[in-house]
């Protein structure tokens, strides 16, 4: 029972990895590009939370500062991804990717 | 360089150059440049007469020779073959002085003369350029000191010779006759160029005097029927060019050249050629090689006589008699006389170019009339042509007083001295031949002066459709055609026809060669001509030790002129000469016989001749015997006669049909056998190319083909999944990623 009492290296993976779960969920189901942007941040955060977890765990601090990074290329990423989003809406008036296929073919 | 072989090559080159301007610019030159071939042909005759006059006047020496040669083409070190130069030389010794001046002169006489006769036609021009280079031709064979200048020069005479024959190309006679003349003597050249190549692979070298030389120092290494072999196939090339039997058959057809070429071409010189040449080769025939040509002459002399005898056209009858001559010289050349020979040249070169350029006047005259059934009566007209034809025609039939006289009884007398010393029998058809001949020579002639000068005009007698053929055949003389009458007015010639023919029968004249009308021995000619030593070693034993014993000691006082050749060829051979001195003796032993037959052979052809002229006479002038009833009497030998022994129907038969035939086998070989192999070839290429064909077609743009559908099948499968959809390819990423996982998974559990 001590795995279940201590909180050990094994839960923050299982949260990251239903976390990723989620994300990909999100980004493979939703149509609506918006909601597909808010999954690949949950995927971003899975991955930070693994990067901390195994920096606790490891000693050192090469997770945390590689947490940092993801997490200010994400904003980065989303300001632009947001941009491109408004960019699209202005020209199919829709920001449901599904709809967005003139490249095919 | 000797200053007389100097002035022989500026002779030599002389007529080149009347060739050279009048071939190129007679159209720019007045008078169409004629006064420049005789211009120039005088000069030459001026200088030959130079080098006559201090090689025979003063000099008087008969071992006379000066040579010059020079490197003409050095091919170096030719592999299999050594070292190989060819030589272009001069020599001049007595002959050659003699010959020159007998062609330049005759050429001079012949320019001269046709500016009359060829006055008027269209090609005048380039008439003069081709007797230039005629001239050029023939004086190169009489200066070359070595076989392939020889060999290069007698071809150039060929050639000049197939260009004047065929003057009047426009006439398809002439044009024949050119072509018929070209290729008989190609035949005989064939021959001479296998002699000189035989000489050539023994001693490399074309030189006379060093294939002399090594000859007389026993050199030839190979059998002595190879020598006698190499002497027959350069007589070939005499047989052909002074047509000789049996290539004789071109000569009385090249009479359809223009009349003055006949004079100086087919009688005087081109023809003389072949003689001159045999005597340039004399001292290599070997005793069998001279039996050949003894025969060859005979047989020619009697040939070309019977047939003279018949001949209705005067310019026929005259080129038999031409043949019949040159026979004669053969004859001559045959049975050893040597000098005798060469004298007979030299003096039927005068009276037979007289004799044709009389006839190109009666021609001329006559308005291209040459049928002498349809002349007569022309004695009182031509009082000038009269006198010098008839003078020529006492030398040709050989009348006392006159040069044909002396040299024709010195080759029968040589004939009756080889029969005797070869032991008589079947030779004895040599002299008996000769003889023969010269009694026809005499009837023949005196037919003809008579129809000629003599009886009544026989003009209008000719049937009108006959006369219409011949103006019609003869209209390539446009600038006659106008000159036709209606009646012919017959006149003598002008003065530039008239003074060659005065020239030419004064040198028929016995005292221009010897003070002894009876005996060209006593003249200058056969006192500078002397019979060279032969430097053939092989001996003819049985005669030789008959007679040896007793011709020796009358050698030396009789012919002494054999002794300074004789002594030149003992310089190069030294020890051989006793080898071969059995060569000199059947020599010495023919000249001593010949000079004791003389007075034999004199009365003999007198008698001979006399009979010849009375037949003439009782035939024609006083019509004992009809001429028309007798050819009917004997109609077979006539017609035997007439159709000259039916040689060119025999030639027909056998070697143009014969070609033909050939040509019309490999001509059928060519279009059944030859094409068959190349269009079965060819179906069969195509064949395999059609299978190729429907391979290409089906299995290989079948396979290209069926890759194409492939990959267009599978990538319109393909294309399916390229939605666009970015979900889409994440949900395959995720797939792919998983199976990898899966795969790497089970890779670590196994």
């Amino acid at each position: 029972m001590e795995q279940l009492t201590t909180i050990g290296l094994n839960h923050y993976l299982t949260i990251s990895a239903f976390l990723l779960g989620f994300g990909l969920f999100a980004v493979m189901t939703r149509k609506n590009a918006i909601v597909i942007l808010m999954g690949v941040e949950l995927i971003l955060n899975a991955a930070n939370i693994n990067f901390l977890a195994f920096s606790k765990y490891n000693g050192g601090m090469e997770g945390v500062m590689f947490a940092l990074f993801v997490i200010v290329i994400a904003a980065a990423e989303a300001a632009i991804a947001l941009a491109i989003v408004i960019n699209i809406y202005k020209i199919f008036k829709s920001v449901d990717v599904s709809s967005i296929d003139t490249l095919k073919e | 360089m000797h200053s007389l072989i100097q002035l022989s090559i500026v002779v030599l080159l002389l007529p080149l150059l009347s060739f050279v301007i009048l071939i190129f610019f007679n159209r720019r030159l007045p008078r169409r440049g004629d006064f420049l071939g005789v211009g120039i042909l005088g000069t030459a005759f001026g200088i030959s007469a130079y080098i006559f006059w201090s090689v025979i006047v003063q000099t008087y020496d008969p071992a006379f020779r000066i040579a010059w040669d020079f490197t003409w083409i050095d091919l170096g070190n030719v592999p299999g073959v050594g070292p190989l130069q060819i030589k272009m030389g001069v020599v001049i010794d007595n002959l050659t002085a003699i010959m020159l001046a007998m062609v330049t002169l005759i050429s001079l006489l012949v320019h001269l003369y046709s500016t009359g006769y060829m006055a008027g036609d269209k090609n005048y021009g380039r008439y003069f350029a081709f007797l230039g280079i005629f001239t050029f031709s023939m004086l190169g064979i009489v200066l070359s000191d070595n076989f392939f200048a020889i060999y290069i020069f007698w071809e150039l005479v060929g050639l000049s010779s197939y260009l004047l024959i065929g003057f009047f190309f426009e006439k398809q006679s002439a044009a024949d006759a050119q072509k018929k003349a070209f290729l008989a003597n190609r035949v005989g050249d064939i021959g001479m160029w296998l002699g000189i190549l035989i000489l050539y692979s023994q001693f490399h070298t074309f030189s006379f005097e060093q294939i002399y030389a090594n000859l007389a120092a026993g050199k030839f290494a190979l059998s002595h029927g190879w020598l006698t072999a190499a002497g027959i196939l350069l007589f070939m090339g005499c047989v052909g060019k002074s047509a000789q039997f049996p290539l004789h058959v071109w000569l009385p057809d090249a009479m359809e050249g223009p009349t003055p070429v006949s004079a100086l071409i087919h009688a005087a010189t081109m023809v003389a050629a072949g003689v001159y040449f045999v005597a340039r080769i004399f001292v290599l025939l070997t005793p069998d090689a001279l039996h050949v040509i003894a025969f060859t002459g005979a047989l020619t002399a009697f040939m070309a006589a019977t047939i003279a005898i018949t001949q209705n056209d005067i310019k026929r009858v005259l080129a038999y008699s031409t043949v019949s001559q040159l026979g004669y010289m053969v004859l001559g050349l045959g049975v050893g006389a040597y000098s005798a020979a060469l004298f007979h040249l030299l003096t039927h070169a005068f009276f037979k170019a007289c004799l044709f350029l009389g006839s190109g006047a009666i021609i001329h005259a006559m308005h291209h009339e040459q049928d002498m059934r349809w002349m007569g009566a022309l004695r009182k007209k031509m009082p000038w042509t009269f006198a010098t034809f008839t003078l020529a025609t006492l030398a040709l039939a050989g009348l006392p007083l006159t040069s044909g006289f002396m040299s024709k009884d010195a080759i029968l007398a040589g004939a009756i001295g080889f029969a005797k010393v070869e032991g008589g029998g079947i030779y004895y058809l040599i002299p008996v031949l000769g003889f023969f001949s010269a009694m026809l020579t005499a009837f023949y002639m005196g037919r003809q002066i008579w129809l000629v000068f003599f009886g009544e005009s026989r003009t209008h007698l000719k049937p009108a459709d006959d006369q219409h053929q011949d103006h019609h055949a003869h209209a390539a003389h446009d600038a006659h055609a106008d000159v036709h009458h209606e009646e012919h007015e017959v006149h003598e010639v002008a003065w530039n026809m008239r003074a060659p023919l005065v020239i030419l029968a004064a040198l028929s004249v016995f005292f221009v060669y010897s003070p002894d009308p009876l005996d060209g021995g006593k003249g200058w000619f056969m006192k500078m001509i002397p019979t060279p030593a032969t430097v053939v070693g092989e001996a003819n034993h049985q005669i030789g030790d008959l007679r040896a014993p007793v011709a020796a000691p009358a050698l030396a006082a009789v012919v002494p002129a054999i002794e300074a050749p004789a002594a030149e060829a003992g310089k190069h051979g030294g020890a051989e000469k006793d080898a071969h001195s059995y060569a000199d003796m059947r020599q010495a032993e023919i000249i001593h016989a010949g000079h004791a037959a003389h007075f034999t052979a004199i009365y003999i052809s007198s008698i001979m001749v006399l009979l010849g002229i009375s037949l003439a006479f009782v035939v024609y002038v006083f019509n004992i015997i009809d001429p028309e009833k007798t050819a009917i009497a004997i109609r077979p030998l006539y017609l035997f006669s007439l159709n000259k022994w039916y040689w060119d129907e025999i030639y027909d038969a056998t070697f143009i049909k014969g070609s033909m035939l050939i040509a019309n086998i490999l001509s059928w070989f060519d279009t059944h056998i030859v094409d068959g192999i190349v269009n079965g070839v060819a179906t069969l290429v195509r064949n395999f190319a059609l299978l190729n064909d429907a391979f290409d077609r089906n299995v290989v743009d079948g396979m290209v083909n069926f890759t194409a559908f492939t990959i267009n099948t599978t990538g319109a499968m393909l294309r399916k999944l390229q939605t666009g959809k970015v979900q889409t390819y994440i949900v395959m990423l995720l797939l792919a990623v998983f199976g990898y996982f899966v795969f790497y998974l089970t890779r670590l559990i196994y």
